[in-house]
């Protein structure tokens, strides 16, 4: 059996994913409660407002509750000096390996949301694909895309 | 060749004329709707008209403008109709000359040459040259071919020293592969799908309602009608595909020259398409359902940049119909490092259920909304279930992956069977993924991509086996401490 790659991301993104879930609730919220509105007003059957009060639950406990922790605990990274493999999925676990020498730049992105919990992620990109590295301590993301772009550099094989 | 030269003067017809495709579109809207308001009268076709004007304008004067020359080695270039362009490419960046004929060039013996070079993106190429004689493109062409060769062989050599380039014909279509290429092509869905595309971009324009109502009085005189109807559509989109096909791929013909692989195909407009080798990231061989009991196969190339064939993205097929038993000697003798086996290892058996079920899962959401539009007769939908099993069951048996030195080989089925050959050093990236009931069975799903153009190309096999998977991770990982 492999071995998962070794690191985690940052605690901090539990937060930052919960609070991007409640914004996505604000919107189911809004959605729910315009069914009941509806339903109220024309008179529809009763069981619609039970439905959309259901769906409603179901979507808050997901977005912010479970999903994100299950998210943050499947989240596992390491770079190693020829490669960085990444493992993630939530329902579905995924493991990625990108060899340095594909490796053809590195970007470090922050949002607002971001920002405001000193995170940042980190993108990989080859010549066909982008790999994305999540909610990153801050300097962490940085020595990172320092450490990525110096061995990549390294790297002389054609694409 | 060292004084600025113009393309052929039809060059400036060739310019109108593709920009006036462009506006077709809102001239057509113009004159459909402009005719019909009462206060504006004449305007909207003088309007028209002065674009036209315009147009042409514009047509001839940056045919006036654009002139290119050959100097110190490299090919120059300078157009532009407000804002002049200087473009020089040294010929060493120059990867490929494409030459294609269109209906316009073929009476005048003219010729459109497309400058690649590693840069160009996916979309257009470095340079085009509209339209120049076959005599001038073929002296450009000799002129960097030679100055290529001089400085890869010996600078002092004299330009007529040197030795031929090798060119060997490695397919040349006959013409009952082009007629069976062109009756079991896919093409069909397509021109039948473009024009359900082309009827709903005019949904505003053509009154559907009424014609809906037109139609159900057809429909109730009669079913047979109807199904006779809808029979001489789907005839005529067939013979119209056919002929497309035909046109598109008839005198097709690839060519090994030194260290590209070079395409020319078509009957009215003749194109060219030159592949380096060593731009090749991976092969793929697809199988649609018809050509598959036949026997025959296409092959194509992924290529990393250039704009390689026109509107395909950037595979090229280079094998349009070819006899599977063919494929190994052609592609093994020419294009280094790739073998073509029969070799595989195939998805476990536990797999078949799980791919059986996927197949027929479609039918969840559509058996509802059927019963609930047509009631009992919703249930007839299905009949489509053994189909659908049917097809869980091909992809089942298509699925299957091999490993042979550095050589990563995926076969997989959507509708179509494609096996695709990756090396170890061309994949970008690679992946296996697993869910939850996946692992219960020990499978999972590995995936690779390899570049093609400006994006990724590659493949994945559903369901293998778990160790299988481990395998080709392990192996395509550079760091031993991963497999510990």
């Amino acid at each position: 059996m492999l071995l998962e790659p070794q690191k985690r991301i940052s605690e901090r993104a539990l937060p930052v994913w919960r609070i991007t879930g409640a914004i996505y609730s604000i919107f189911m919220l809004l959605l729910c409660g315009g069914t009941t509105g509806l339903t109220l007003i024309f008179d529809w059957p009763i069981w619609i407002i039970a439905i959309a009060a259901l769906v409603l639950i179901v979507f808050v406990y997901l977005m912010i509750f479970l999903l994100p922790t299950i998210r943050w605990r499947r989240w596992r990274y390491e770079v190693r000096e020829q490669e960085i493999e990444l493992q993630q999925g939530i329902f579905i676990t995924r493991r990625t390996l990108v060899p340095m020498i594909r490796v053809q730049h590195v970007d470090t992105v922050q949002g607002p949301l971001l920002r405001k919990y000193k995170l940042a992620t980190v993108t990989v990109s080859t010549a066909a694909t982008v790999h994305e590295i999540p909610a990153l301590e801050l300097d962490e993301a940085e020595e990172l895309r320092v450490f990525i772009s110096k061995l990549a550099r390294v790297a002389d094989e054609d694409v | 060749m060292f004084e600025p030269k113009r393309l052929h003067p039809i060059t400036a017809m060739l310019n109108a004329l593709k920009m006036f495709k462009e506006l077709i579109i809102p001239f057509l809207l113009i004159v459909v709707f402009g005719s019909r308001g009462s206060g504006m009268g004449l305007l909207p076709l003088i309007g028209v008209g002065v674009v036209l004007l315009i147009i042409i304008a514009s047509g001839i004067i940056s045919w006036l403008r654009y002139t290119y020359r050959i100097e110190e080695n490299e090919l120059r270039i300078e157009y532009g109709l407000f804002v002049r362009k200087k473009r020089y490419i040294p010929f060493e960046r120059i990867q490929s000359l494409d030459f294609s004929e269109g209906l316009l060039h073929r009476p005048l013996g003219l010729v459109k040459v497309k400058v690649e070079t590693a840069g160009s993106n996916g979309l257009e190429a470095e340079a085009v040259l509209t339209a120049i004689t076959k005599n001038e493109a073929n002296e450009i062409h000799d002129i960097l071919q030679k100055s290529r060769a001089n400085g890869r062989i010996d600078p002092s050599l004299e330009a007529e020293d040197v030795p031929e380039l090798e060119e060997e014909v490695l397919y040349k279509i006959t013409m009952k592969e082009l007629l069976l290429l062109a009756s079991t092509s896919g093409g069909v869905g397509v021109v039948i799908s473009a024009v359900f595309a082309f009827i709903f971009q005019f949904e505003e324009i053509i009154p559907y309602e009424t014609v809906f109502h037109e139609i159900k009085e057809i429909i109730s005189s009669g079913v047979v009608f109807v199904s006779i109807l809808v029979f001489l559509g789907f005839a005529l989109a067939w013979i119209v595909a056919v002929v497309g096909m035909i046109l598109k791929y008839g005198n097709f013909i690839l060519k090994k020259v030194d260290d590209d692989l070079i395409i020319t195909r078509g009957l009215l407009e003749k194109r060219q398409l030159t592949i380096p080798l060593n731009r090749i990231q991976g092969i793929r061989i697809s199988e649609n359902l018809l050509r598959q009991p036949l026997g025959y196969a296409s092959v194509y190339i992924e290529s990393a940049g250039g704009s390689v064939g026109d509107t395909e993205g950037s595979s090229a097929n280079i094998l349009p119909f070819i006899k599977k038993t063919r494929i190994r000697d052609i592609i093994e003798e020419n294009i280094p490092g790739y073998i073509v086996s029969n070799e595989v290892t195939p998805a476990p058996k536990r797999a078949l259920k799980r791919y059986i079920i996927r197949g027929t899962l479609i039918l969840i959401p559509v058996v509802p909304i059927c019963l609930y539009f047509f009631q009992l007769w919703g249930l007839l939908t299905l009949v489509f279930l053994p189909f659908l099993a049917l097809w869980g069951y091909l992809c089942y048996r298509d699925a299957g992956w091999h490993l042979e030195g550095n050589q990563l080989k995926l076969s997989y089925r959507s509708i179509v069977k494609n096996t695709v050959l990756m090396q170890k050093n061309k994949i970008q990236s690679l992946s296996m993924k697993e869910s939850h009931f996946q692992r219960k069975r020990d499978l999972a799903t590995i995936g690779a991509t390899v570049m093609s153009g400006l994006s990724g190309a590659g493949g994945s096999v559903v369901d293998l086996e778990e160790e299988d998977v481990l395998t080709i991770y392990h192996w395509y990982s550079r760091d031993e401490k991963s497999a510990g």
